[in-house]
Order: structure tokens, then C-alpha cells, then sequence
């Protein structure tokens, strides 16, 4: 959580700065859900994500320099400077990428599915996405094909109450996303999105339904994005409250986990600092990286189309 | 005809395709296909036809009908590690799977920066002439053109239809290969074994010196009984079929132009802004001191295509309006006229 | 004062991880708007003049009496800003003070006791949307709007249609407010509330249940196969688990909707009313089945069964009295139910 909460807030000030070019959809505030989940999931299991995509590919256990360096167009990024914030990916790591399409990645990660249950291992695809994205028609055509085919797939929606500038409810005729499981046939239940432990409780419990032949299973988390759909403004925004974004950050997933860890006595406040300590380094180091990649070469511009240059 | 050629037994465009299905899937565990009806039904044209029954559920994927959830599982499961054939039933679908073709399937590789393969091929029917209207008739074969990242497939023959199926599947980028539904009934040569047909090589089908007839798909042979039919009145025309029309074979058409000086574009998708405008331009760039007269184009007026025969006979492009068209760029009169 | 009846729906009740982890059904929206809507309709009829309803974040309480035409005064309370517990209890404090005379409440033992939280004792008609429901019942909303109804106008008496809850105090080391419980109050080993179900009996470390009846799913349960105690029957239930010792009885319970588990329990003994129990961290303190508060090693925790719960109203006895009442009968006068059943038929 740590890591990609200190990771978009230097991306954040580089994109202010005018050092990152492009859109930027930051995931400050989610960190429990792309954190909990992660941390369930075993290295060969595939994710798909979002436009809002950095915190997957960081709980996925990305690399902050080639990412930072992606963010910023360069040639020593992930994806060479090709594909930027909102394609971010590293199938290494089993990370089938951002997506620029809103609902476009939930059909990949189904057919990611049924290419562990056709190669018969127990290998889990999870599928993030938005509120949003459960009013496009691929996504409903993704869930029921995985319902359907019985796929190992984790749905895990984000519900931050906003399509991009819209509140949810203005979209959307019932309060609660999970309730579209019950029409799939597959099960659904909600969880504090600010809660990581929480998150994770229920992620362990689908990625082991899953794995057991079972079929998909659909987790709600109820989150927030801090910063505005696009860019890094927090406040005074026409489509929702200061007292709101106050309200939901009283409920911050770092701070509420950090209260417990250490009250609990698994960690002592040192032990936290010193692991900050360590994160803002990484950052720091990764912001280096970024600013020291080339650009990339115009010669590469056409590479990549296909398999060959055609 | 050689006493090889001769060995070699018939098969129907339909036939050609499910004969290499089952040797592709035998071949390579990775391969499965899925789709609307193609488990036990094998498809509504048959394509399929057998395969679930040796092949089981999990190869012979009966799907929802849910282009873009097919087109994305076909996507997923390629960058999983899998070789997927997904079907879509009618060309006109494509355009409710365009986002997962057009957004996700032609772009991951690249936005990826090269890290992505995808080795998927869509396979779909195209063309008029059954009186299926407008949403199960169209052409749309520019459109897919126009997206970098696909390659486009559009055979004209049993023969090439094998060889360039085998080729799609065994190739690491998505490919669309299109079908057309007149041709499903089509017998010629098919060898038994296995072989390809390189993506993006043209074939010369027919050789004459008058005039090139550049035509891919049923318009291949609709443009030979045009070629029958004007070799009678003494033109020799020659018949270039690109087979791909996405990497597009510039080279043989432009060397055919250079021989011929007279270019005719044939294909069944409205004229404007398809494949021949495209063709019309590369010619003029690469042969423009070449040509005799302007490239013409035989194509569909700029509709939709019409149910009823009265009308649809005469919207799509046969071999009398493409030996009209050679003619008018051979400045010869009709015969009778 | 006005007949006034509060409605309270928790938006999240019936949604949580049990869908998972035990084969509990999931209640939608749908479900929730369609009763809320029978239950303002009953509330009418039975002689409710105004309704409170406590809205949530996108609107269940406004769906559910959009194009009502109904005959009272309709407040709809401010929508929070985020949907949680604190929600229904803020609602029944509101209810409290605008001086509703019964409050409908719909969801599981967890909405209840946020409910109680927020009006210790307040005249409830509890209905069942959650999933562990030991403390609510299935009953039809429309007549139990109209029991709501009856009360909220006087026509029939508390006295004559609720009994008194018991409840579960509970006070940790080092917090100033009295937490509660209405059903049982469980001490498990994870030290998170985390997604707060409990449904893991491996990790049971004590027990207290104000309610062990057989006949009902939860935590509760476990206690009512040792000793059995009716939810208005003075005291409770202590129930100490074996963890990894050796030794014991095992029985086996039915701890949530389909998961039956086998439990090993060390001892158990009956509780008298105010009789205290001490138990302490590390670990989390379950209320109602869900993990609430977390104990750090030796915070310590008094509990205590009291007998100063809610009033809870009996839907089927409030409707036999009106209905005798209407046959003549005073309320002055109250019927012997049973008798007067059989002289009706």
C-alpha cells in the first residue's frame, strides 16, 4: 500500500510539474484492494486492470524505475515509452496490463481464464475494474461467458462511487454493484475497501474457490480515489463534497493499518518508519531512473506493430 | 495439367477449412476454437462440423452470444499462451466486438512495447447474393484494414483457403480471416497435407497483357468469367488476387500494372473508401507514368445491402458489370452496343 | 404527540462475506426497496400519521415509496456521507427524538444491535434481511408495518404486544463508552476485525451468549447445545473453548447459514443476570457474530448479561390484540389469546 501510495504521490508531482505527459488517473485512496488482493494471489496467477492501473502492477510487484520511467515516456520504461500510464504492464509478473477502455480488460482476464482451466492448472485470473465499467456491455458479457464456462476468475470491482466526474448513483438504479452477481449465478459479497485485511479475507476465500474448480466469484470493495479522476486535485471539485473526500480519508486503508499492525504488536512504529524510510528511497530512485531514461529513439516508432516489420 | 496436379483430390471451400481445423488441433494441443454454435452444432455453415466430437467442450468452445466477450477471450487466452481460432458468425458482428478487435487485440503489442504475442486468429463469413440483408451481407474488410496491428485474410479458392488458414493460426499477430458465404459450396483442388500460404504474397490467378483486374475473395471468380467472357471480344486481361489484404502485396499489383498499363479494382464492399481506393492510390504513387487510363473501380453502390433479390442482384458486383468496367477503361464499346 | 414509525434499512446488511465462506443467500436491493415499501405501506394502515425513514447513500428509502400515495407525513432523514453502522445508529437516536412511538428495522442481529446502540430501548418490530438473524424473524413486512402502526398509535399497548431484550454489556479496558450485544459476544484469536464474520471455530476462544436457542444459526448456536437458554429468560451462557488443548465435548453447530462445524468446548456455565465475565486480549471481540473491536495482549473486557434491552414487538400478538379489540374486547381487558381463539372458531 505503501509503496504505491508513495509511488503515484511522486508521479502526481512530476505530472504537476509538467515532467509527465499524457493523462494520469491516480489510485491513491485504493491501495487496500489492489494490496489485499495482490498479496493473496501466488505469482502465476494473471491480473487485469485498468485505466487506473498503477497499483495493480505495483502489488503485482512491479518495478517502481521501469514504471516511474513509463509514466514519463522514456525509452527504459515498461513498455518502452509505447504505452504510458494507461497501458502499464509487465506480463512477467502476470500483469496483462492497464486499459484505456473502460470494461475492455474484464474480457481478456476471462479468456486468461479459460487458458488455466483449458491447461487443467490452478492458475486464477483476477479482473479489477470499476463501478463504471459494470454498465459497459463487454463487461456483462465477460462475466456471464465466465459464469457460464465456470472460469477461475476473481472479479474484484473498485467501487469508488465515481465514473470519471458522475456520481455512481446517477448511473446506476441499485446501490450496490454486488448485486449483479446474483443475475450471473456466481456469489458476491461487499468488503471495506479501506480495509486491507478485510480485502484480502475475501480474496483469499475466491482465489480458493477458484482454484478448487468452483467458478468465478465477484468481491465489491467500497473505496475512494483522493485525487480527481484525471491530474492531482483533491478539492473543490463540482461533482463532490470537500467534507466527502474528509469524510472517506478519515478512513485512510495506510494509517488504519499501521493503527492495527502496531497495536497489535506485529510491528513497532520504528520498524514502520524505517520501512517508509526504505519505500521513499525506492521512489526516490525511481523518479532518478525516469528523469535519466532517453527518450526513445524515433527509430522504434514503427516496431512492434507486428511480430515483424511489415 | 501435370499427372501430380491431377492426384490431387476436390474439396469444397467449407471442406478446405474443417480439414485443416482438425489437422491444426491435432497437431498443437494449444489450439481450440470457440464461438457461437460451434460445439456439437459445428457451426450454422458447417465449419466445424466434427470437431467437438473428437475434440470435446473445451476445443470446440460453445460461447454466449457475446462477440466482444469472445473476441476478448480469444485475447486472453493467446497472451495466456494459448492458439485460439475464435469464431464469429456473420462479418457484420464484428462490428460489436470492435473495441476488444480494434482496441485491445491490434494494439496490445505495441502499447506493451513489443512484449505482448498474440497469436489469435478470428475467423468470420462475409459477402451478399443470400438475401440476408443488411446486417449479415457487408464487406467491411477496410475498416479492419485500417487498424494497424491486424492482418486481414480474404480467400478466393478451397486451395487457398487451407493454406491461408494454416498460416493465420500458426502466425504470432491476430488475424482475421473472412470467409464468403457463396463459396461455402465451392469444390477445387485442396492437398491433404498441411501447408501454408504466406500472409501478404499476392497470386497472379489468371495472365494477360490488356488490362489488371485486382480482385480478392468471390470477386476472383467472378472476375475469371468476366476474363472468359472479354477474351472472346479479344482482350486478355490478368487477374491478381492479393489473398491478404492486410499487409497488402503492393509489389505484384503495381509489377502487373507496369505490364498491363490498365488497372480495375473488383471487390464486393462499397466503393467508397474501400480496398480500391486504397489500391488506386498505391498504383498511381508507384506506376503513375505507367498508366494508360485512370485505375478503375467495380465495387457496391453506397448502401446498405437490400434483402430482396430484385434488388440485391443488382447491388453486388458480378462478371457482366466487371467486363462493363474493363471495358469503359479500354474505351471498347459493348458488344451490340 | 403524532403516530410516528421509523424505518431503518441497512444498505449493506444481507452483502457481507458469509455468501463466501458459509452458503448464506445474498439480499439485493430489490428485496430490501420492496419490503421497506410494504412496510411503510403497513405502517399506514395500521395508523402511523408520519414515517422516518433513514435514507442511505443512493437512495433505498426514497425507491422504496417513490409514487406512493400515501396518507401520512413522509420525513426522509439526510443521506450520509458513507454507508456504515454509525449510520443506523445516528437514524435511531433521530427516531428517538422525534419521538417515534415503534421503529421497523431491516437486517440481520449486526443492524439491530447498531440500531439499540443508538436508542437502547427502543420499540422495535425486527425483521430479518441480514444473515445470522437470531435476533430478528422472518415475518411478512406488510403486516409487520402494521403492527408498527398499532403500537406507534396506541391502539395497542407495548405492554400488551413487546417483551424486553436482554442485552450484552461490555466494557474494555481503557474505552469509555459500554459497547453492547443482543445476541452473543465472542473473544476469537485473529487480532483483526478485518471483514468481520466469524466463521473460522478454530479461532473461538470464549462465548457469551443473552440468546441460546436451538432452533437458531450463529455463534449462538453453540452455547444452545450446551444450555439452552430462551431470549426472554433471565441470564445467559459462558462457553470457554479447548483451542489446541486436549479434552472437552465436542459438539457440532450450525455457526452460520449451512456451515456446520465441529467445536470443541472446555467448559460452559449458566449466567446469572449482572453477573460479570472478564476476559482479555490478544484478540477480537465479536458482537452479534461480527469482529468489532480488536484487544491488545492483556486489555481486558467485563461482560455481563443484563435485562435491559429494546422492546421488541410481537408482530403476531399486536395484531391479535387489535383484532380482538375490534371484536369488542378492551384493552383494559386483555383477551387470553388462546382462549379466544378457539371460542372464534
Amino acid at each position: 500500500m505503501l509503496r504505491i501510495r508513495l509511488f503515484e504521490e511522486a508521479a502526481g508531482k512530476l505530472f504537476e510539474g509538467n515532467k509527465m505527459p499524457g493523462f494520469l488517473h491516480l489510485y491513491v485512496g485504493q491501495e487496500a484492494v489492489a494490496s489485499g488482493v495482490c498479496v493473496a494471489m501466488r505469482d502465476d496467477d494473471q491480473v487485469s486492470s485498468t485505466h487506473r492501473g498503477h497499483g495493480h502492477l505495483v502489488a503485482k510487484g512491479g518495478d517502481l524505475s521501469k514504471m516511474m520511467a513509463e509514466l514519463m515516456g522514456k525509452a527504459d520504461g515498461y513498455c518502452n515509452g509505447k504505452g504510458g500510464s494507461m497501458h502499464i504492464c509487465d506480463l512477467d509478473l502476470n500483469m496483462l496490463g492497464a486499459n484505456g477502455i473502460v470494461g475492455g480488460g474484464t474480457p481478456i482476464a476471462v479468456g486468461a481464464g479459460f487458458a488455466n482451466k483449458y491447461k487443467g492448472n490452478d492458475t486464477v485470473s483476477v479482473a479489477f475494474f470499476g463501478d463504471g465499467s459494470t454498465n459497459i456491455g463487454a463487461f456483462h458479457e465477460a462475466i456471464n461467458m465466465a459464469a457460464a464456462l465456470k472460469l477461475p476468475v476473481l472479479f474484484i470491482c473498485e467501487n469508488n462511487e465515481y465514473g470519471e466526474y458522475t456520481p455512481r448513483h446517477k448511473v446506476m438504479a441499485i446501490n450496490d454493484v454486488v448485486d449483479r452477481a446474483a443475475g450471473y449465478g456466481i456469489p458476491g459479497v461487499i468488503v471495506d475497501g479501506m480495509d486491507a485485511i478485510a480485502v484480502h479475507e475475501a480474496a483469499l476465500e475466491g482465489l480458493a474457490r477458484a482454484r478448487a474448480g468452483d467458478g468465478p466469484t465477484f468481491i465489491e470493495c467500497k473505496t475512494y480515489r483522493y485525487y480527481n479522476h484525471h491530474g492531482v486535485q483533491t478539492l473543490g471539485m463540482k461533482y463532490r463534497t470537500d467534507e466527502e473526500v474528509e469524510e472517506w480519508k478519515k478512513k485512510d486503508c495506510i494509517e488504519a493499518f499501521e493503527k492495527r499492525v502496531t497495536e497489535a504488536g506485529i510491528i513497532s512504529a520504528e520498524e514502520l518508519a524505517a520501512v517508509r524510510a526504505e519505500v521513499e528511497a525506492e521512489v526516490a530512485a525511481a523518479v532518478e531512473f525516469g528523469e535519466n531514461s532517453p527518450m526513445p529513439d524515433p527509430s522504434t516508432l514503427l516496431t512492434d506493430v507486428y511480430t515483424e516489420m511489415v | 495439367m501435370t499427372a501430380t496436379e491431377a492426384a490431387v483430390r476436390e474439396l469444397t471451400y467449407t471442406g478446405a477449412f474443417n480439414e485443416a481445423m482438425f489437422q491444426l488441433m491435432r497437431e498443437d494441443e494449444d489450439i481450440f476454437v470457440a464461438g457461437e454454435d460451434v460445439g456439437k452444432q459445428g457451426g450454422v455453415f458447417g465449419s466445424f462440423s466434427g470437431l467437438h466430437a473428437e475434440f470435446g467442450d473445451m476445443r470446440a468452445v460453445d460461447t454466449p452470444i457475446a462477440e466482444q466477450a469472445i473476441v476478448g477471450l480469444g485475447i486472453g487466452a493467446a497472451v495466456a499462451g494459448l492458439r485460439p481460432v475464435v469464431d464469429l458468425m456473420f462479418m457484420d458482428f464484428i462490428m460489436v466486438a470492435m473495441d476488444q478487435i480494434a482496441n485491445q487485440a491490434a494494439k496490445l503489442k505495441y502499447m506493451f512495447g513489443g512484449k505482448a504475442e498474440l497469436p489469435l486468429t478470428i475467423t468470420t463469413n462475409g459477402g451478399a447474393g443470400l438475401s440476408a440483408a443488411a446486417q449479415h451481407s457487408q464487406s467491411l474488410e477496410a475498416m479492419l484494414c485500417h487498424v494497424p496491428g491486424l492482418k486481414v485474410v480474404m480467400p478466393s479458392s478451397p486451395y487457398d483457403l487451407k493454406g491461408l488458414l494454416v498460416s493465420c493460426v500458426r502466425e504470432n499477430n491476430p488475424t482475421i480471416l473472412v470467409k464468403n458465404k457463396l463459396m461455402f459450396g465451392v469444390s477445387g483442388p485442396v492437398p491433404e497435407e498441411l501447408y501454408e500460404i504466406p500472409l501478404g504474397v499476392g497470386n497472379v490467378v489468371r495472365e494477360g497483357d490488356d488490362v489488371t483486374i485486382v480482385a480478392y475473395s468471390r470477386m476472383v471468380s467472378e472476375s475469371m468469367k468476366a476474363a472468359d467472357k472479354l477474351a472472346e471480344e479479344g482482350i486478355n486481361c490478368e487477374i491478381v488476387d492479393p489473398r491478404t489484404v492486410q499487409p497488402l502485396d503492393t509489389d505484384i499489383i503495381v509489377t502487373s500494372a507496369k505490364k498491363t498499363n490498365r488497372v480495375v479494382v473488383v471487390h464486393e464492399a462499397v466503393r467508397f473508401g474501400g480496398l480500391g481506393a486504397e489500391i488506386a492510390a498505391q498504383v498511381q504513387e508507384e506506376a503513375f507514368d505507367y498508366l494508360d487510363a485512370p485505375v478503375a473501380r467495380v465495387a457496391a453502390p453506397f448502401s446498405p445491402i437490400p434483402f430482396s433479390p430484385g434488388l440485391e442482384g443488382h447491388y453486388v458486383p458480378n462478371a457482366k458489370r466487371i467486363a462493363d468496367g474493363i471495358r469503359e477503361t479500354l474505351g471498347r464499346p459493348a458488344p451490340g452496343a | 404527540m403524532i403516530a410516528t414509525v421509523g424505518v431503518i434499512a441497512n444498505p449493506l446488511a444481507g452483502k457481507d462475506i458469509r455468501r463466501l465462506v458459509a452458503e448464506a443467500s445474498p439480499t439485493s436491493d430489490m428485496a430490501k426497496v420492496g419490503i421497506v415499501r410494504r412496510a411503510v405501506i403497513g405502517a399506514i394502515e395500521g395508523g402511523a400519521k408520519r414515517v422516518i425513514l433513514a435514507d442511505d447513500r443512493r437512495g433505498l428509502a426514497m425507491r422504496a415509496i417513490d409514487g406512493l400515495d400515501l396518507d401520512a407525513e413522509m420525513v426522509v432523514l439526510d443521506e450520509p456521507i458513507i454507508d456504515s453502522g454509525h449510520n443506523s445508529e445516528r437514524a435511531a437516536r433521530r427516531c428517538r427524538d422525534e419521538g417515534a412511538g415503534a421503529v421497523i428495522v431491516l437486517g440481520g442481529d449486526g443492524t439491530h444491535r447498531d440500531v439499540v446502540k443508538g436508542w437502547a430501548n427502543a420499540p422495535l418490530v425486527a425483521l430479518s434481511t441480514g444473515t445470522n438473524n437470531v435476533f430478528p424473524r422472518q415475518i411478512e413486512a406488510t403486516v409487520a408495518g402494521y403492527a408498527a402502526g398499532l403500537v406507534a398509535s396506541e391502539q395497542v399497548s407495548l405492554d400488551h404486544a413487546a417483551n424486553q431484550a436482554k442485552l450484552i454489556e461490555v466494557d474494555v479496558e481503557g474505552v469509555d463508552k459500554t459497547d453492547m450485544a443482543l445476541v452473543d459476544v465472542a473473544l476469537v484469536t485473529n487480532s483483526f476485525t478485518a471483514s468481520r464474520a466469524v466463521w473460522d471455530a478454530s479461532t473461538l476462544k470464549e462465548l457469551i451468549a443473552a440468546i441460546a436457542e436451538p432452533a437458531t444459526v450463529g455463534l449462538s448456536a453453540i452455547a444452545a447445545a450446551v444450555a439452552p437458554t430462551r431470549r426472554y429468560e433471565g441470564g445467559g451462557v459462558h462457553v470457554s473453548f479447548s483451542g489446541d488443548s486436549p479434552g472437552g465435548t465436542t459438539v457440532r453447530s450450525p455457526i452460520a447459514p449451512g456451515l456446520y462445524v465441529d467445536v470443541d468446548i472446555a467448559k460452559y456455565k449458566r449466567l446469572r443476570l449482572n453477573e460479570t465475565v472478564s476476559v482479555s486480549g490478544p484478540g477480537a471481540l465479536s458482537f452479534d457474530g461480527e469482529r468489532d473491536v480488536a484487544l491488545r495482549a492483556g486489555q481486558g473486557a467485563e461482560v455481563k448479561v443484563t435485562s435491559d434491552g429494546p422492546y421488541v414487538i410481537d408482530v403476531e400478538q399486536a395484531l391479535l390484540v387489535a383484532a380482538t379489540q375490534s371484536s369488542a374486547v378492551t384493552a383494559a381487558n386483555p383477551v387470553n389469546t388462546a382462549e379466544k381463539t378457539v371460542e372464534i372458531g
